[in-house]
């Protein structure tokens, strides 16, 4: 106990001294709008993925949770269960919610949530910071426990469930996945990996599947083998779960609906292997029948390590006609190197497999470095994406990343239809100066009214920049948003900028690219000030 | 189940053979030359001898993380050596005048290159901030194995 507040005390003088750098105090403004505690109740799957440190006293380790918990409307969170696991692979058993755990959800939709468990045989909490999304309770999630058994932090999303499709025989049709993690190599690594593909489930027999997998650079993409999904005998009933093997690999499983099932590995109890998360989303038929039916503009956002481990974003658009691909902008942020690109070419959907919506684009910069992604289309206005652009070496990636690619609708995008109440979350890598500096993990859940193009809200941000957990809580957020002009009917060919200020920091820049008026796509920016490589969404409150 | 942290001298002693020193100038590289680096390369590891001239555990220069300028007999170079937890995890210190083994490689980003270390020696003790494929070594793979048991009970 007296180490760790040792260590929360020099944390705290860490954060003061890598946040103090010239930004004005920003006071939040009251809670204001629609949200209650009423607006949580039934059954919600949720997921975050982040680290987590236990004594905190070397380093925070990669971390995700996968669940269900069950909110009354009034405060309490009834019950519910969770997995977790580790980078190295380690997993519990499956871990209960006790019925005396609560939540609570103030008038602009941000909250909190207290989950009540048990570890080693004794009673502790795990807390969340929330904001919801919608009245129907749906939001986003930041892991916020900081206490003597733990400390962890780390980004997600909760779902309302539906205890109707609490069973296997629900999870029926084609689905589009995208797990991501780390694999179980415990000689050499782990390495970052990304599974992303489509597969096809009836009875609880996973029958036919095609998966591209970057394992630590590695490529490979084929069918995959026959798999299982199984209900949890004790668990299906109440938060729907169950257990799956694809693809050779084991993995816990929630059920949202017939359209959405999450995913989080199981291995062996305290054993190892891979630490891969994700959902899958039921693939709906109208999915484009062919390459020359793909049309429209597209946004991107994608997030991993680039061939040594550095973190990396990618975050871009572009215009599909057909086969041929126009209008394409990418912003990288590659360890801390940041890059505009402008003059990307040679866009070409290069195939496109309509049975499994799979499909490969590339286009190229100025100097003539090709970037190439995997997608499959979970539906007609995107799906999952996975970069495999090349490297000099055959069948290995420059980088492993993966993530959205989402269909840009609603445009032009002016002050008119940005606006509104948003949820904004990100999360990625920090760097901190001062006697304890490290770069690790950084996570911010906010809530912001966006008028006129000027945010102004309230945010947690927890970081790893120490062994330790820097958390802070409510800070004033203003910022503001600058369109870039465009040609009048299709602005979403442009990039936004947004500055963020959060009370007492320094702006942080981040490039912004719109899906619709609902849902945004942006990442850091700024090459000054503390160097962060983050990614996040806007996501409109409705 | 615990990676390993630590190398052994012996591998360092057979790469001390091919003893290279990169001088500055040889970061600037022309695109055609970092698209050939743009994935780590056990073959092509050479390593530096010098004297550390700064450690700065949280540079501003990219990629993010520690850099160490090393003083060698061609010239000054900045060394990436990924996260500072992970030198600090291993008791491992980094001083003005230090005399230190690195091997590594150069690695681009973006149009440029920059000096990517695997293993950072000093004296006895070497300490591998990459992996084999040239991956960051996580600071939390310096845990104890009761350090690593704790984790087990996370929630």
């Amino acid at each position: 106990m007296k180490r760790l507040l040792v260590a929360f005390s020099v944390v705290a003088a860490l954060w003061s001294a890598s946040c103090s750098s010239g930004g004005p105090a920003i006071q939040p403004p009251p809670p204001a709008g629609k949200f209650d505690v009423t607006n949580l109740k039934g059954t919600y799957a949720f997921t975050t993925s982040g680290e987590v440190c236990a004594g905190c006293q070397v380093a925070a380790t990669p971390m995700a949770r996968a669940g269900s918990f069950v909110a009354d409307g009034k405060g309490g969170i009834t019950g519910g269960v969770y997995d977790v696991v580790i980078q190295g692979g380690a997993t519990s058993a499956v871990i209960s919610i006790n019925s005396n755990s609560s939540y609570t959800v103030n008038a602009d939709g941000r909250g909190t949530l207290t989950l009540n468990v048990t570890s080693n045989g004794a009673p502790t909490s795990i807390n969340f910071g929330i904001v919801l999304t919608s009245t129907s309770g749906d939001g986003l999630i930041i892991d916020e426990t900081n206490n003597v058994t733990q400390a962890s932090t780390g980004s997600g999303n909760f779902v309302l469930q539906s205890t109707a499709a609490f069973q296997v025989s629900t999870i029926s049709g084609s689905y589009v996945f995208d797990f991501t993690g780390f694999d179980g190599n415990v000689v050499n690594g782990p390495f970052p990996e990304s599974l992303v593909g489509q597969f096809a489930a009836a009875n609880g027999v996973i029958t036919t599947g095609f998966e591209d997998a970057n394992d630590g650079l590695g490529l490979a993409s084929g069918s995959m083998a026959p798999g299982s999904l199984t209900a949890d005998p004790v668990n299906m009933s109440t938060s729907g779960r169950g257990t799956a093997v694809i693809e050779g690999q084991s993995y816990a499983f929630y059920i949202v609906d017939s359209t959405r099932v999450r995913f989080i590995s199981s291995n062996t109890l305290n054993g190892s292997g891979p630490m891969l998360a994700g959902d899958a989303v039921q693939q709906q038929a109208n999915i484009p029948l062919n390459l020359a039916a793909i049309n429209g503009s597209f946004a991107f956002l994608v997030g991993g390590s680039d061939s040594a481990g550095n973190g990396l974003t990618r975050v871009g658009r572009l215009t599909a006609t057909g086969s041929a691909l126009s209008k394409m902008l990418m912003d990288v942020n590659d360890g801390s190197n940041e890059v505009p690109f402008n003059s990307l070419s040679n866009g070409t959907i290069s195939s496109y497999d309509p049975t499994t919506g799979r499909g490969q684009f590339s286009f190229q910069d100025s100097n003539a470095q090709v970037y190439t992604f995997v997608f499959y289309l979970s539906s007609q206005n995107g799906g999952v994406i996975q970069d495999v652009s090349p490297s000099n070496v055959a069948n290995q990636a420059r980088v492993v990343a993966d993530g959205s690619i989402n269909l840009q609708s609603g445009s032009p995008f002016t002050s008119s239809n940005i606006s509104g109440t948003y949820a904004m979350n990100w999360s990625g890598l920090v760097t901190a100066g001062g006697n304890i500096a490290s770069t690790d993990e950084e996570d911010l859940l906010g809530q912001t009214t966006i008028s006129n193009l000027s945010l102004s809200g309230t945010s947690d941000m927890f970081q790893f920049t120490s062994p330790t957990l820097t958390p802070n809580l409510n800070i004033g957020t203003a910022g503001s948003i600058t369109l870039n002009g465009g040609d009048g009917a299709s602005d979403d060919t442009k990039r936004v900028d947004m500055n963020v200020n959060l009370s007492g920091s320094a702006p942080i820049d981040m490039v912004v690219y719109v899906v619709n008026s609902k849902l945004a796509f942006f990442a850091n920016r700024d090459n000054s000030g503390t160097p962060r490589i983050v990614a996040g969404i806007l996501k409109l409150q409705q | 189940m615990k990676p390993k942290t630590r190398t052994t001298v012996a591998p360092l002693m057979l790469l001390s053979a091919l003893a290279f020193c990169l001088c500055a100038a040889a970061q600037q590289t022309a695109p055609s030359s970092t698209q050939r680096l743009q994935s780590y390369d056990l073959s092509r590891e050479v390593s530096l001898v010098g004297a550390v001239v700064k450690f700065d555990p949280a540079s501003a220069t990219p990629p993010m993380g520690a850099h160490v300028l090393l003083q060698t007999s061609s010239g000054q170079v900045d060394v990436h050596i990924g996260n500072a937890q992970l030198l600090k995890a291993n008791h491992f210190e980094l001083n003005p005048g230090d005399s230190v083994r690195i091997v590594g490689e150069p690695l681009a980003l973006g149009d440029a290159t920059y000096f990517a270390a695997r293993i950072v020696q000093k004296g006895a003790q070497a300490v591998a901030v990459r992996n084999s494929k040239g991956f960051l070594t996580t600071p939390a793979s310096a845990m104890s194995q009761a350090q690593v048991d704790a984790l087990r009970g996370v929630r």
